[in-house]
C-alpha cells in the first residue's frame, strides 16, 4: 500500500502506523459521562465500503492523519492531517 | 568417476577424467550460445561439458542427459519438460556447502564453470531407487491419501508415519550452515513497469521511453526476447533476435529507462507497488567481491504493462511423464537458442497450428521426426504438406495414448483415427496442447481472470488500477499483436503519466495461423497420465476427486494437493479443471478460475532479508557509555532496540549474581553511575504546555514549581496504567518529561495523538530530546561528593539549596550546558545527570574518575533492577497493560479536580473490585529458598486451580542488602494481608513454596537515605 | 572531602573532549571495491549545530520575518530546504524545521531571536550527520531510500524525512552533483553506518572527517 501524506507525499505504508476509526470523539471535559466513554472506547463501526480511519505517519511528519479509504478495495479516496480535521469539528464544521 | 554406458533409453555419457568432454547432442551450428567458451560441469558427480549461454538443462540435454530427478510421490523418473520458470520436472540440487541450493530449477540455471548439481528425492542412486516401488504400491497414494491411509491408529502418526512420510516424499535438502553471501535491496520508481521482455513488452517499452516516460523493463530470463530468441521469426525483415537486440540498443540508449533481466516480478501489491527479485550473481560460482547474490527490488509504477507471455499446455495421457516428453515450445527452444537436440527422431503430439511450427525446427537443425500425431481430424494443407515434405508420419485425428522405455523414452504408443494401435519409435516427444496467458501476477489483487472460449484460455480480464495487459499474456498469441498490443500498451501508459505517447508502426512479420482445439485428457491412455508433474497428481487422481464429491476448484486443489507444489501448478492447473469439466459436464468456467498469490516463483529468504540479518537483524542502539562499557567487558543486554550494560565483571566474581550484588552493595554503601540515556525524553513547551501534561498525566502538575520534578503516571483512554516516568519544570511554560525505554517511542505517538487529534486548539510544541542528552543516575551515599567533582564550581549541591526533586541548569567541564535533577529510583541519595550527548563519553569518565575516592562501581540494568524491587518500584512487569493506578499503589496520588486521559474509565467496577490483586512484597518463609517470577499464589492448602488463583509474582531480585530472595507480585487484597503466608506455585519449574506477604518496600521504608 | 574534589576537577579538564556520533564505527580512507575512482565519497560532519524550531500557532508570518531579520534565513515550505552554503533550515513537518549552521555558536541567538514565536530545542548532539556525494551518491540511496530520487521528484533543495534500513532518518539534498546530506539519532549510528558501509561497499568509498568543531 501507499499512502500520500499531505506533507510529505506518497510514502509506502511501512511507514505508517493503523490506529482505526475517526469517527469517535472523546467525551472531553469534567461532565464527560461514563456511558458516553465507553462507547468512545469500545464502539466502532466496521463499514464494507469507505472508512475514515486515523493513521501516524511514524517514520515520516509525525503527523496524525484522516485517510478515507474503501475497505473492500484498499483504494485512498482522501488523506487530510488529523488536526486540521479536529480543528474542523471543534468549530462545528462537517468534517 | 562413474561412467554410464550407452543405451538407447539413456544415452547420457559422461567424460572421462583428462578428456574433453563432448556433447553429442549438441548441433554444429547455430543457437544463441558462445561456443567459443567452453564450460565444464559435474551432475551426479560425472563431469560433462556445455557453453557460455546454456542453461543446466540444455548443457544436460547436450550430453544426452535426460533422467534428472525422481518425482516428488512414486519416485518416478523425470526428466525436462520445459526451457523456463514453469518447470516442474527438473528440480535440482545446485552448489554445494553452505551455497547448496535445493530445488532449483535446471531450466533456469545458468551454466557456470564448475557448476555442481545433484538430483534430488532419489536413493540410492538416480538410476536405481529402492523407494521406486511407491509406484507399485500407487493405488495407496493417491488423492487424500494422508487423511485415508495414515488415520489409524492415531499414536502410529508421529512415531511411524510421519518420518516415513518425510523420508519417502520431499524435494531437495536445505543448506545446514549459514549463507555466506550478502542481499541487497532497492527501491526503485518509475512512470511505467514493463513486465516481460518479448515482443510485446519490448514493443512498450519502446513506445513509451520514445515518449519520455521513465521505463522500467523487467525480464526473468538471462537473454530477454521471449519467443524471439527461442523460435525462428522474422521482424522487419530480420530474425526476431537482431530485432530484440536492435530494440535493446535503443532501450539502452534512453536515460530514463532501466532494463533488468535475470529478474523476476514475483508480486504485485496495492496502489502501484511491485515486488521483484534480481538474480545478480546467481549466474557465477560465486559472487564477485562486495558484489550482492541477489537484489530485492521494490518497484513503485505509476503504470505498468503486463506483458509476461504464456505458457504452454502439456496433454495429459499415459506415461507423459517419462524423460524425453517435452513441450513443442521448449523443443524449439532447445533447437534454436541453445543449439541442443533433446531427441534425435522426435515425434510431435498436438492439438495446436502453434505446434506443427517443431517440425521445420527439428529439420532444421538436422534431426528426424518421426511423426505428427494431431489431435484434431483436419488441418490447413500447407501445415501437412510442410510435414510430409520432412518426411514424417501424419496422423490427424489421432491420440498419444502411452509411452515406452525404461529411464527416457524410446517409443510412444499411438492410436489413429480409425482405432487402430501403433508403436512409432522416438526418443523425443514434443507436446502442443494450446497456450495459457500469465494470469498471476493480475489475479495477485484478487482479480479473477475470465475464460476466453477463442483460444480456450483464461485471460485477464479487469486488471489492477494503472496495469494493462499486452501480447501473449492478453491472449494476443500471434507475434503481430504481441508488436501490436504491446506498442499500444505501452503508448498508452505514457500518455496516461502525461506524456505524449504515440503507438509505434507495427513491423512486417512472417505469417502464421493460429488454430487450435485442447484435448484436456486424452481418451483410453495407458498407465498414469499426470496433470500435475510436480505433486505426482494424475488424471486418475481428479477422477478419484469427482467420484469422491471434492468437485469444487478449491476442494479439487486440496483434497489432490493439485497446483500446490512449488510451480504453482503453472502447467497443470488448467488440464485438472479442463478434466473436471468433463467428468461434471459443465463448461470449464463453470468449475472454478484458478487464482494465484504472490510470488511468481519461489523467493530466497534471503533476498527478503537483505543486509538485515545477524547482527543486523534489527537496528541496535548505543548508549552514551557504550565504548566505554565495551572496553571494561560488559555484559550487555537487549532492551527494546537498545543495548544496555547489564552487569560489569570484575576479576575473581565467580558468576552474573556476585558481580549484582558488589553493585548493589556499592552504591547501597558508597556510590554508583548507571547510564540511564534510554529514557525517552520529550522537550514540551508552549503557552498551553501545563494544561496539555495535566490533561495527559494522572496525577496534578499544576502546583509543580519551576525548578523541581515530580513522578508522573500516564494512563491509557481505557483506565489501564500506559507509562510512568517524572515531568520536570525548567521554566514557565517548558518541561521535560521522561518516559521508561520500553515505552518511549509509544508514549511519544500517544501525546502527539493527544496534540493533534484531541486537544487541536492546545498551542504547544514537543519534541524528542532522546537523543541529544546522555543521562546519567549517580546514586549512593557519596553521589553528593562525587558530583561536586563533576560540576563546575559555583552550584550549590547542598541538601538545602537542590532538596529532593530539585532540578537545575548547571555546566560541566568548563561550561558546557547539562542538566541536573536530584531523583532516585535506587531509594539512595541519588541524581540524575544530563549532558549533551557528544560530551556522553567524557562525562562518564568523568563521573568514575570523580567517584574513584569514594569507592564508585559502575552499574548496570541488572543493579538497577534489585535496587527498584528492594524498594517496591512497578516496571515493565509490572505496568503490563493489565494494570490500574490502584493495582499499583499508586491509586493515592491521582488527582481528584481534573479531567485526564483514563479518569473515567478507571472507575470501572471491574477496576475498582476490592478483591483484585495489588502489589505488594514476598519473601520466602525459608530464607534459603530462591522466588520465581511467574508463579501463582495460592492458599496453603488449596488445590491448584483457576479459581484458587489469587495473583502472581511479577518480579523478583535477590536482595544482598537483606540476604534472601524477595518479591513483588500481585495478590487479591494485598495491602490488607501482610504477614500472611501463600503458597507461590509454579508447576513449569516445579516450584512450590511457601511466601510471606509483605510491605513492597524491603529497603529503608522510612526514606530516610533519600533526603539526606 | 573538598580536598578530593578539587583534586579530582584538575584531572578532569583534561578528558572533557566531544566524542563523534561516528567514533567506533567509521574508520577514514578507501573501503569497498578496490581499483579506479570511489563511486561513494562519506563525510562525517560533527562540527554542525542543529536545533528544532518549532513555530506557535498562528505566529509563522511573523516567525519568517523575525529569522530574516536575525540569521538571514526564511522559512521553507513542506519537502524543501532553505539553505545558504552551510546554513539554514530544513523542514521536517508541518510547523517544525531543523535549524543546522556550520557552528554549534551559530545557533546561540536563535531561541532568542524567536522568543514567543517559535520554540527551539539543542539537537546538535542528537544526530549523527553524514554527506554523501560521488558519482554513485543517488544509486547508493536508492538502496535504502524508499523515496523517489530522480531528479525530476527530488532536486537540490529537496528535503525528507523518512526510514532508511529501519532506521529514522532526514535527507535533504544539496545540489544537482548530487550531494546529499543524511542525518540519524545518534543512538543508531552504529546500526547506520553498517548499513552505509555495505550499500557503498560495491561502489568503492572514501571516508573523510569534515572540519573539526
Amino acid at each position: 500500500m501507499r499512502i500520500r501524506c499531505p506533507h510529505c507525499g506518497e510514502r509506502d505504508n511501512g511507514e505508517f502506523s493503523y490506529l482505526g476509526d475517526a469517527a469517535p470523539v472523546r467525551p472531553d471535559g469534567p461532565n464527560a459521562s461514563a456511558e458516553a466513554m465507553h462507547d468512545y472506547v469500545y464502539l466502532r463501526d466496521n463499514p464494507a465500503g469507505l472508512h475514515r480511519e486515523l493513521w501516524y505517519h511514524a517514520a515520516g511528519c509525525r503527523s496524525w492523519l484522516v485517510v478515507t479509504r474503501d475497505t473492500r478495495s484498499h483504494e485512498i479516496h482522501e488523506v487530510a492531517p488529523a488536526r486540521d480535521v479536529a480543528l474542523s469539528r471543534r468549530r462545528g464544521e462537517v468534517a | 568417476m562413474t561412467t554410464i554406458s550407452l543405451r538407447d533409453t539413456d544415452s547420457a555419457t559422461a567424460a572421462t577424467p583428462g578428456s574433453a568432454p563432448v556433447q553429442p547432442f549438441r548441433t554444429a551450428a547455430g543457437g544463441l550460445i558462445d561456443r567459443r567458451r567452453p564450460l565444464e560441469f559435474t551432475f551426479d558427480g560425472a563431469r560433462y561439458g556445455g557453453v557460455q549461454g546454456d542453461t543446466l538443462a540444455s548443457a544436460l540435454l547436450a550430453n544426452g542427459v535426460r533422467l534428472v530427478g525422481r518425482s516428488f510421490k512414486y519416485h518416478r523418473p523425470r526428466g525436462i519438460l520445459t526451457a523456463g520458470s514453469e518447470e516442474p520436472n527438473a528440480l535440482v540440487e545446485l552448489r554445494s556447502g553452505a551455497r547448496r541450493e535445493p530445488n532449483t530449477r535446471a531450466t533456469t540455471a545458468e551454466l557456470y564453470e564448475g557448476l555442481e548439481a545433484l538430483s534430488q528425492n532419489r536413493w540410492p542412486s538416480l538410476r536405481y531407487d529402492a523407494l521406486a516401488v511407491n509406484a507399485l504400491a500407487a493405488p495407496i497414494f493417491a488423492a487424500g491419501f494422508y487423511y485415508k491411509t495414515f488415520m489409524w491408529p492415531a499414536a502410529f502418526w508421529e512415531k511411524l508415519y510421519e518420518p516415513l512420510i518425510r523420508r519417502a516424499a520431499g524435494l531437495g535438502r536445505a543448506a545446514h550452515a549459514p549463507d555466506p553471501d550478502t542481499y541487497d535491496k532497492a527501491f526503485a520508481f518509475c512512470d511505467v513497469l514493463v513486465i516481460g521482455g518479448g515482443p510485446a513488452g519490448l514493443s512498450a517499452a519502446l513506445a513509451a521511453g520514445r515518449a519520455g516516460a521513465r521505463v522500467i523493463l523487467v525480464d526473468e530470463d538471462h537473454r530477454i526476447g521471449g519467443r524471439l530468441v527461442a523460435d525462428r521469426r522474422e521482424v522487419a525483415g530480420r530474425s526476431g533476435a537482431d530485432w530484440v537486440a536492435d530494440s535493446l540498443a535503443e532501450l539502452d540508449s534512453m536515460p530514463d529507462v532501466r532494463i533488468l533481466g535475470r529478474t523476476t516480478l514475483f508480486g504485485v501489491y496495492d496502489h502501484g507497488a511491485y515486488g521483484a527479485v534480481e538474480r545478480v550473481s546467481d549466474h557465477l560460482a560465486s559472487p564477485p567481491a562486495h558484489a550482492p547474490r541477489q537484489r530485492m527490488w521494490r518497484i513503485t509504477a505509476r503504470r505498468a504493462v503486463l506483458a509476461a507471455g504464456a505458457i504452454e499446455r502439456p496433454h495429459v495421457f499415459g506415461g507423459n511423464d517419462r524423460p524425453g516428453v517435452m513441450l513443442a515450445g521448449a523443443v524449439r527452444t532447445y533447437l534454436n537458442r541453445y543449439g541442443v537436440l533433446p531427441g534425435r527422431r522426435v515425434a510431435l503430439f498436438t492439438s495446436s497450428d502453434d505446434g506443427w511450427r517443431t517440425v521445420s525446427d527439428v529439420v532444421a537443425a538436422g534431426a528426424e521426426v518421426a511423426a505428427v500425431i494431431d489431435t484434431r481430424a483436419s488441418v490447413a494443407p500447407g501445415l501437412r504438406h510442410g510435414a510430409e515434405a520432412a518426411g514424417a508420419r501424419v496422423i490427424l485425428g489421432g491420440a498419444v495414448i502411452g509411452t515406452k522405455g525404461h529411464l527416457a523414452l524410446n517409443a510412444i504408443e499411438v492410436v489413429t483415427a480409425d482405432g487402430r494401435g501403433e508403436t512409432i519409435a522416438c526418443d523425443c516427444l514434443a507436446m502442443a496442447n494450446g497456450w495459457n496467458p500469465i494470469v498471476h501476477l493480475d489475479s495477485h489483487l484478487s482479480r479473477r481472470p475470465v475464460w476466453d472460449a477463442a483460444i480456450h484460455a483464461f485471460v485477464p480480464d479487469a486488471l489492477p488500477s494503472g496495469m494493462a495487459a499486452a501480447g501473449a499474456a492478453s491472449g494476443a498469441f500471434t507475434l503481430a499483436s504481441c508488436l501490436e498490443t504491446g506498442g499500444r500498451a505501452g503508448a498508452e501508459a505514457a500518455t496516461a503519466c502525461g506524456f505524449a505517447g504515440t503507438s509505434p508502426e507495427v513491423p512486417r512479420t512472417d505469417p502464421e495461423s493460429v488454430g487450435h482445439a485442447p484435448l484436456w485428457r486424452v481418451p483410453g491412455s495407458k498407465g498414469k497420465a499426470f496433470v500435475d508433474f510436480q505433486n505426482d497428481v494424475a488424471a486418475s487422481d481428479v477422477e478419484l476427486a469427482h467420484r469422491e464429491g471434492f468437485r469444487a476448484v478449491e476442494l479439487l486443489k486440496r483434497y489432490t494437493t493439485l497446483g500446490m507444489a512449488t510451480d504453482q501448478g503453472k502447467t497443470s492447473n488448467l488440464a485438472g479443471l479442463g478434466i473436471m469439466a468433463e467428468l461434471t459436464g459443465q463448461p470449464i468456467p463453470s468449475v472454478g478460475t484458478t487464482m494465484f498469490r504472490p510470488p511468481f516463483t519461489p523467493v530466497a529468504i534471503g533476498a527478503f532479508a537483505g543486509h538485515h540479518r545477524g547482527k543486523d537483524f534489527r537496528a541496535t542502539r548505543h548508549v552514551p557509555s557504550h565504548a566505554w562499557c565495551e572496553e571494561q567487558g560488559a555484559v550487555f543486554v537487549e532492551t527494546g532496540l537498545w543495548l544496555r550494560p547489564a552487569y560489569f565483571p570484575r576479576a575473581g566474581e565467580s558468576d552474573w549474581l556476585e558481580t549484582v550484588n558488589r553493585e548493589v552493595n556499592t552504591v547501597r554503601a558508597h556510590v554508583g553511575v548507571c547510564d540511564v540515556t534510554t529514557l525517552g525524553k520529550i522537550d514540551i513547551q508552549g503557552r498551553d504546555a501545563l494544561a496539555f501534561i495535566e490533561r495527559v498525566c494522572a496525577n496534578p502538575f499544576g502546583t509543580l514549581p519551576v525548578g523541581k520534578a515530580r513522578y508522573a503516571v500516564l494512563l491509557r483512554e481505557d483506565g489501564f496504567v500506559l507509562d510512568d516516568g517524572t515531568v520536570a519544570r525548567l521554566g514557565e511554560s517548558h518541561f521535560v518529561m521522561t518516559a521508561s525505554t520500553a515505552n518511549a517511542a509509544r508514549v511519544m505517538q500517544h501525546l502527539e495523538f493527544c496534540r493533534q487529534w484531541l486537544w487541536p486548539e492546545l498551542d504547544l510544541q514537543m519534541i524528542s530530546v532522546s537523543e541529544q542528552w546522555a543521562q546519567y543516575a549517580v546514586a549512593g551515599p557519596r553521589a553528593r561528593d562525587t558530583l561536586r567533582a563533576v560540576i563546575d564550581p559555583g552550584f550549590d549541591l547542598s541538601n538545602e539549596a537542590f532538596p529532593f526533586l530539585a532540578c537545575a541548569d548547571v555546566t560541566v567541564g568548563g561550561g558546557i550546558p547539562a542538566r541536573l535533577l536530584r531523583i532516585s529510583f535506587s531509594g539512595e541519595l541519588a541524581y540524575e545527570l544530563a549532558v549533551p550527548a557528544a560530551h556522553g563519553d567524557a562525562a562518564w569518565r568523568a563521573i568514575l574518575q570523580a567517584g574513584a575516592g569514594h569507592g564508585i562501581t559502575a552499574y548496570g540494568s541488572e543493579a538497577l533492577s534489585v535496587m527498584r524491587i528492594e524498594k517496591g518500584h512497578a516496571a515493565g512487569a509490572e505496568i503490563n497493560g493489565q494494570t490500574t493506578a490502584r493495582d499499583l499503589g499508586l491509586g493515592g496520588m491521582l488527582a481528584r479536580k481534573k479531567d485526564y486521559i483514563g479518569r473515567l474509565m478507571k472507575e470501572r467496577p471491574a477496576l475498582t473490585d476490592p478483591d483484585r490483586p495489588i502489589l505488594v512484597g514476598f519473601r520466602p518463609v525459608d530464607p534459603g529458598q530462591r522466588l520465581r517470577a511467574g508463579a501463582h499464589f495460592l492458599a496453603i492448602g488449596a488445590a491448584p486451580s483457576l479459581e484458587a488463583d489469587e495473583g502472581s509474582m511479577t518480579s523478583v531480585a535477590f536482595s544482598p542488602s537483606l540476604g534472601h530472595w524477595i518479591g513483588l507480585g500481585l495478590i487479591r487484597r494485598g495491602p490488607e494481608r501482610h504477614g500472611q503466608r501463600v503458597r507461590a506455585y509454579d508447576p513449569v519449574r516445579n516450584g512450590d513454596i511457601e511466601v510471606e506477604i509483605c510491605s513492597p518496600v524491603f529497603v529503608d521504608p522510612n526514606e530516610e537515605k533519600l533526603r539526606v | 572531602m573538598s580536598d578530593v574534589a578539587m583534586v579530582g576537577a584538575e584531572k578532569l579538564e583534561s578528558i572533557w573532549k566531544p566524542r563523534s556520533a561516528w567514533a567506533g564505527y567509521a574508520r577514514a580512507g578507501r573501503h569497498g571495491r578496490t581499483g579506479g575512482e570511489a563511486g561513494i565519497t562519506l563525510t562525517l560532519r560533527d562540527e554542525v549545530g542543529l536545533a528544532t524550531l518549532i513555530v506557535a500557532d498562528g505566529k509563522e508570518a511573523a516567525l519568517d520575518r523575525a529569522l530574516e531579520a536575525s540569521h538571514g534565513w526564511s522559512l521553507p515550505e513542506a519537502g524543501r530546504a532553505a539553505l545558504a552554503g552551510e546554513e539554514g533550515l530544513i523542514w521536517s513537518g508541518p510547523g517544525q524545521w531543523l535549524a543546522i549552521a556550520g557552528t554549534r555558536r551559530r545557533l546561540d541567538g536563535l531561541a532568542d531571536a524567536v522568543t514567543g514565536l517559535a520554540s527551539v530545542t539543542d539537537q546538535s548532539d542528537g544526530r549523527a550527520l553524514v554527506r554523501v556525494s560521488g558519482p554513485c551518491a543517488r544509486e547508493m540511496l536508492s538502496k535504502g531510500v524508499a523515496i523517489d530520487l530522480h531528479p525530476r521528484a527530488f532536486r537540490a533543495g529537496s528535503a525528507a524525512v523518512t526510514s532508511i534500513a529501519h532506521i529514522g532518518a532526514q535527507l535533504w539534498q544539496r545540489d544537482d552533483a548530487p550531494t546529499y546530506d543524511l542525518a540519524v539519532a545518534r543512538s543508531f549510528a552504529g546500526s547506520f553506518w553498517s548499513w552505509l558501509s555495505h550499500a557503498a561497499a560495491e561502489f568503492g568509498y572514501g571516508v573523510e572527517h569534515g572540519p573539526g568543531r
